[in-house]
């Protein structure tokens, strides 16, 4: 019990300000959880590694939580994975229920963020020991595979196989380095460009700009209009909250959170289609199918345990492979190579102290933030309301901190923040997706030198088929989500074909 | 045959190409899902432009809004660099930069330009930079230009 030492009062202090900051930053439409840790990361350069990951965790477990207030007051869902906690809430809501909306939310919220945390401390060690025994070949395979299960869930396959090799592409710019066994020339950029990608473009600018400056544009574009539904948040004119209303309702929440869990375990693929997996799966099961939709409780649980149950489950790839499981994690892996640790099969083994840390602190999070939400609110509504104009300047001017310090003091690194920030929002309008293209940027380093080293030790191409049982079992996975995700594409072409 | 078909599974990899090899495999492959793309797309897009229903710009886009944004983000970028080059190892390439940068994008992104809201846009342009600026520089030793 080592790591109880390193638990100081910043610790919990700091897990709990990730925890409100974060809830701030969901309950603003249009701000995510990956900004508003990829924002408040330039807080962490200077923290301790165990404050600046508490800081981090509380930011994310906030920031997907913060969703469900402007999806229950304005029926905007305020991150992606909070799209259905609107279907329910929104309707509660117009009835004059929003604060019972808003608490049954908190309440699946709390549940299904506990929930993935334990699925997280017993599953992370075992699928980690599990990993170590893999090869060059089989970790190729391993970022092949979710590599494959990223595009295959896109909505176009082909696009998103092109969106994830373009990502991987842009992170093979600069130089082939020696201490990954290259030569050390450069590749994919003219001359002049060798003084700014010696080491190829920085991990978090791209990422700050994908996410955080290509919003701001896209809104930009878009007149950065205020909401004008303040007059409809409206609390408590309606029935009151009461936890009899969970009555009936933990097969449902336990459901759910495993969904949420499982989805979020799957590198790329993020909360809405956790949440839609889960809210449909109710509707299925329900007894009361046709009243969905029109303001059930059931409706909003499903949703939100679902949702907070991926903050656990998309840590576990992260931690026992190196492998993101959504872009918030993905910045995040970004922050553990700022503090100087490198995760994969390795880390939990090794950081054991840091890996107990890292749970507490989400467990912190999940509990700080059922606290501040289920007590406070009626004030945290209120921030659906803050102006546009105060807020985005104000992002703007966070990610360029962050950029700029990320390498301590790199001009061209805030260059890179606008350079993708443009790109993300072109690519939006061209089809080319972003979470594909950020998972193949993060992984195409570590590809390219597995690939390389398998083809290298080896010297033939059947090693990837036939190294070891593991292999052939991955291509077998391989295989399934490309037939799989063809077989989905397909129903769903026939579906809309039906419905038109 | 039997060499042949063993030959075309064995790779040898040039130390002093290697760089190239995994770039190459992977610029290939976006060249042939390209073509695929362009090929089952070009028609369906091109008709769908023709006829108005694919605009590059969202509907009624704000193409003054759009258009300052794009500009005011790298001029903040290059101000910032630029003052910092005047005045090193204080941060204030950051502080003087952002305090008219967001000044100017509240003011662009106001849609109301009242007494009050002019007075928040300002207060906050002074305040919002300068509480950065002290916390994170000052307090968290965070490299500003």
């Amino acid at each position: 019990m080592e790591f109880l030492e390193l638990l100081s009062p910043a610790f919990f202090l700091l897990a709990a300000a990730g925890a409100i900051i974060g809830i701030v930053f969901g309950a603003i439409p249009g701000m995510t959880a990956t900004m508003a840790v990829a924002v408040c990361l330039p807080l962490t350069y200077t923290l301790g590694l165990q404050e600046g990951l508490a800081l981090l965790l509380g930011l994310y477990v906030g920031g997907i939580s913060g969703g469900l207030v402007p999806a229950i007051l304005l029926n905007i869902p305020g991150t992606p994975s909070s799209i259905t906690t609107t279907f329910d809430g929104y309707p509660m809501a117009q009835r004059g229920e929003a604060e019972r909306a808003l608490k049954i939310c908190i309440v699946a919220s709390l549940v299904g963020g506990v929930f993935s945390a334990l699925v997280l401390f017993f599953f992370a060690p075992v699928l980690a020991d599990f990993a170590i025994k893999f090869s060059y070949v089989e970790k190729f395979l391993m970022i092949f595979f979710a590599l494959t299960v990223i595009a295959s869930l896109s909505k176009n396959i082909v696009m998103g196989v092109f969106s994830g090799l373009l990502g991987v592409l842009l992170s093979l710019i600069g130089s082939y380095d020696v201490s990954d066994g290259g030569n050390g020339e450069y590749r994919l950029m003219l001359p002049f460009m060798e003084p700014y990608l010696a080491f190829g473009f920085s991990l978090l600018p791209v990422l700050i700009g994908l996410f955080g400056i290509s919003t701001i544009i896209e809104e930009a574009e878009k007149g950065a209009k205020e909401s004008s539904q303040e007059d409809k948040v409206n609390l408590t004119k309606g029935k009151p909250f009461r936890f009899s209303v969970f009555k009936g309702q933990v097969g449902n929440l336990l459901r759910s959170s495993s969904i949420g869990t499982f989805i979020g375990m799957l590198p790329g693929i993020g909360g809405s289609a956790a949440s839609i997996l889960a809210y449909t799966q109710q509707k299925n099961l329900s007894k009361q199918p046709h009243k969905m939709g029109t303001g059930e409780p059931e409706g909003l649980v499903a949703s939100e345990s679902a949702n907070n149950g991926l903050t656990g489950g998309a840590l576990i790839p992260l931690l026992s492979l190196g492998i993101p499981g959504d872009s918030t994690t993905a910045v995040l892996i970004g922050a553990f190579t700022l503090q100087g640790l490198q995760v994969g099969p390795l880390f939990i083994g090794e950081n054991i102290d840091t890996w107990y840390s890292m749970i507490t602190a989400l467990m912190f999070a999940n509990v700080v933030m059922f606290v501040v939400m289920f007590y406070a609110i009626r004030y945290i509504a209120k921030v659906v309301l803050i102006p546009k104009f105060i807020l985005y300047p104000i992002i703007v001017m966070m990610c360029t901190v962050g950029a700029y310090a990320i390498n301590y003091g790199i001009m061209f690194d805030v260059w890179t923040l606008f350079i993708f920030g443009v790109a993300g929002w072109i690519f939006t309008k061209i089809g080319i997706e972003v979470a594909p293209l950020v998972i193949g940027f993060i992984l195409g380093g570590s590809a390219e030198v597995y690939f390389v080293k398998s083809l290298e030790s080896y010297g033939e191409y059947t090693v990837l088929f036939t190294k070891s049982p593991i292999a052939m079992v991955l291509w077998g996975l391989i295989v399934l989500s490309i037939v799989v995700s063809f077989m989905i594409h397909k129903k769903s072409k026939q579906h809309s074909g039906e419905s038109k | 045959m039997f060499d042949w078909f063993i030959s075309l599974n064995s790779v040898t990899i040039d130390f002093d190409t290697s760089h190239q090899f995994f770039p190459r495999i992977i610029i290939t492959l976006l060249l042939v899902l390209g073509s695929l793309i362009l090929l089952a797309n070009i028609r369906p897009v091109w008709r769908a432009m023709r006829s108005g229903r694919y605009q590059f710009f969202v509907r009624n886009a704000d193409f003054f809004r759009l258009l300052v944004t794009l500009v005011l983000i790298p001029v903040y970028f290059w101000s910032m660099d630029a003052i910092g080059e005047e005045l090193p190892n204080m941060g204030l390439g950051f502080l003087l930069a952002s305090i008219p940068f967001v000044f100017l994008m509240s003011m662009l992104y106001c849609h109301e330009r009242t007494r009050r809201n002019v007075t928040i846009i300002t207060a906050n342009a002074v305040i919002a930079p300068t509480v950065v600026w002290g916390v994170l520089y000052h307090l968290f030793l965070v490299s500003m230009p």
